[in-house]
């Protein structure tokens, strides 16, 4: 059944086999992410409308008369690159938590759960406090040696990744360097406390071109990576002996799929700072849509991730303007009653 | 019962009960002691005696001691050991030795429930029941966390549990600052007490908190004979005469109370239960009266130590003494966990 809706398309030595059904969702969660998009750049603490809006994106010829040149300097200025940090960062944490969840056999691994996130976010802060002064370039690359190190860490201390071990080692380490966090800001200068804390509380708020250049290139290189990894993946969750004796590279395999995994968290959070429950909700909500492979999982995960994040700031602007929410609360609110639900579902297998 | 068991206790500990007590309680004098002559100014111990026993209004170090120091180390005793007994409590309780106020998530339903009280005042009396909205919120959201953890074929399982208390906690949390962001005074009055940080505590509140935590204590004092009989098994409790629901019931409520007044008073701290009871061997096997004191007075010098790093450490910075056991109690869970799986 699955097959007669497969679609082959060959060129020589090439071929390329589509889903429709899958290929339709992703079309659809498309759609729904660019009128999400169109409707957080036209909602905010000046309301633009939708022909500024078409004007900016050059999708219609600018009218002298009615466009107003200071909604076209806001939308560029910061609620553009705003929204595109937020499509970004969602997509990224969302993939992140697709590739730890399917490398830990564990639906509730999540980079939060497990320590990277805050490791990631300490190496950060601990840049931005100690050279404040140094190019934003640079955050992501610390980020991901924290994270990195921190994975390694844990990797190491529970001797494989797929038990009990693994998931309550991050937990404590993840909660070690939270303590370690909160010492760090204690014992440092005000000063740069303010970037530190604007940044720590999951905002998007200082979105910029240059850090959405940053991330979107991270992003690109991470997402081919993973996509091309993404059928020997599939072939993995078959079983150890299995995917060995059809040649599976498991350990490379593995390893490449677990640093894409936390080079994505790690960039995500050194621009956007601590989004957590994204990596855990998305991957469940995909699973819900028709996925062919894991590739067409990867694809629809990210952009549910997109959806929810991108829906979370706009919420977190909107709804009790002009006090703004941090996007971080905003996705605790949605995400913490689904980790419930998902413990719920679970009950008999924890 | 409990009697019994204590002799039976001492003869195959190294140091008998008696100076195991003794020693946590002379420890806990001399950590009190060295908090109220330690800090930004150094007072000698001659100064200490005459402030507590000839107070003198006009002198200036007297004034320091007893309406700035001496408050700060009142709530930390108050606060170390009611997190301590609540930690044993629900330890004992749910035959878990990762169990932790902070963990199950006591301590982020007592603060929510203090913040929406306070944002939403409901009563003109609030801050003479302070402690008992942050019990009834601690109670409330740990039976959530309980109902969902024990659901399933297998029970209640640790890293169910565990999962369970950060959802939930992540849940209050979320709540919470969502309520402090959107109205500034309610964050303005709370900002010191949220972090779990000392600095804020008064004799005025430690009082109001002394009566919830009088209850929370003597409850368990009264419960400890049936929960001895309970760490026999189930099956034996029942014939020893103790009715388990009852019991586990009432040790759940002591520990919400003992919670909601440790927070009331110096704000969410967590992991105090989980080192305190980690420290000693044998008191989970045998619960009595007596493992029942030497964890308070060990969560009493263990928090005071803890106030004292925070306030020396980086001097004149200070630390939240909560970010400092969280330092310590996180790699002690882990430690705990992995003896236990072996």
């Amino acid at each position: 059944m699955i097959a007669s809706s497969l679609l082959s398309l060959r060129s020589g030595h090439y071929s390329i086999r589509i889903h429709l059904a899958s290929l339709l969702t992703i079309g659809l969660l498309l759609t729904a992410l660019m009128g999400v998009i169109f409707f957080a750049l036209t909602t905010g603490s000046e309301a633009i409308p939708l022909h500024s809006v078409l004007a900016y994106l050059h999708l219609e010829t600018p009218n002298t008369s009615t466009t107003n040149l200071s909604h076209l300097l806001i939308l560029d200025a910061f609620r553009a690159p705003r929204i595109a940090l937020a499509v970004c960062c969602g997509a990224m944490l969302a993939c992140s938590g697709a590739v730890m969840q399917s490398l830990t056999r564990n639906g509730l691994a999540d980079p939060s759960i497990l320590g990277v996130r805050e490791g990631a976010a300490l190496c950060v802060v601990a840049l931005i406090l100690t050279a404040p002064g140094l190019s934003l370039a640079w955050r992501p690359l610390v980020g991901m040696i924290g994270g990195l190190a921190s994975g390694v860490f844990v990797l190491l201390l529970a001797r494989g990744s797929s038990s009990i071990r693994f998931v309550m080692i991050g937990i404590s380490l993840s909660w070690f360097l939270s303590a370690a966090m909160m010492v760090l800001l204690a014992a440092t200068d005000t000063k740069d406390l303010q970037t530190v804390l604007i940044w720590i509380a999951g905002s998007l708020q200082g979105a910029t071109w240059q850090s959405v250049q940053l991330v979107a290139i991270l992003f690109a290189i991470c997402l081919i990576a993973l996509l091309f990894n993404a059928p020997s993946a599939d072939i993995e969750a078959l079983g150890d002996a299995l995917s060995t004796s059809l040649g599976v590279r498991r350990k490379w395999v593995n390893i490449i799929r677990f640093s894409v995994a936390i080079f994505l968290v790690a960039g995500s959070v050194s621009v956007a700072g601590s989004i957590g429950f994204v990596g855990l909700i998305a991957p469940h909500l995909a699973r819900f849509l028709p996925n062919y492979s894991s590739r067409y999982h990867l694809i629809s995960t990210s952009l549910i991730g997109a959806i929810l994040v991108l829906a979370a700031d706009t919420l977190g602007r909107a709804a009790f303007a002009p006090v703004e929410l941090p996007t971080g609360v905003v996705i605790a609110v949605i995400g913490a009653p689904t980790l419930i639900i998902l413990l719920w579902t679970r009950r008999n297998q924890l | 019962m409990s009697r019994s068991l204590l002799s039976r206790a001492s003869n195959t500990q190294p140091w008998s009960n008696r100076s195991r007590l003794g020693f946590m309680l002379v420890l806990v004098i001399a950590l009190s002691g060295l908090h109220l002559l330690h800090g930004a100014r150094a007072i000698s111990l001659t100064t200490l005696t005459q402030a507590l026993f000839y107070y003198n209004p006009h002198d200036f170090d007297h004034r320091v001691l007893i309406s700035l120091r001496l408050p700060r180390v009142l709530a930390m005793l108050l606060a170390g050991s009611c997190l301590a007994i609540a930690g044993y409590l629900l330890q004992v309780t749910l035959r878990n030795r990762l169990s932790d106020p902070q963990l199950l998530g006591l301590n982020s339903g007592a603060s929510l429930a203090v913040v929406l009280v306070t944002a939403f005042p409901i009563a003109p009396m609030f801050t003479l029941v302070r402690p008992l909205v942050a019990s009834v919120g601690a109670g409330l959201l740990f039976s959530l966390v309980l109902l969902i953890s024990s659901a399933g074929r297998k029970g209640l399982q640790p890293l169910k549990l565990i999962f369970c208390g950060i959802a939930f906690s992540a849940l209050a949390g979320a709540i919470t600052s969502t309520v402090l962001i959107l109205d500034e005074d309610t964050l303005d009055q709370l900002r010191f007490w949220l972090i779990g940080d000392g600095a804020g505590s008064n004799l005025h509140s430690v009082l109001i908190s002394l009566p919830f935590a009088g209850a929370g204590l003597a409850l368990s004092l009264l419960i400890m004979p049936q929960l001895s009989a309970m760490s026999l098994g189930d099956a034996m409790a029942k014939g020893l005469g103790a009715s388990i629901q009852k019991v586990r019931f009432f040790s759940l409520c002591a520990a919400a109370l003992l919670t909601g007044s440790a927070v009331s008073v110096v704000g969410p701290i967590g992991f105090i239960g989980l080192i305190c009871a980690s420290l000693w061997r044998g008191i989970h096997s045998r619960p009595s009266v007596f493992s029942l004191l030497l964890v308070a007075f060990t969560g009493a010098a263990l928090l005071m130590a803890a106030d004292i790093a925070a306030i020396s450490l980086f001097a004149p910075k200070e630390l939240p003494t909560g970010a400092l056991t969280g330092l310590v109690g996180a790699p002690v869970f882990l430690w705990i966990f992995v003896r236990r799986m072996r």
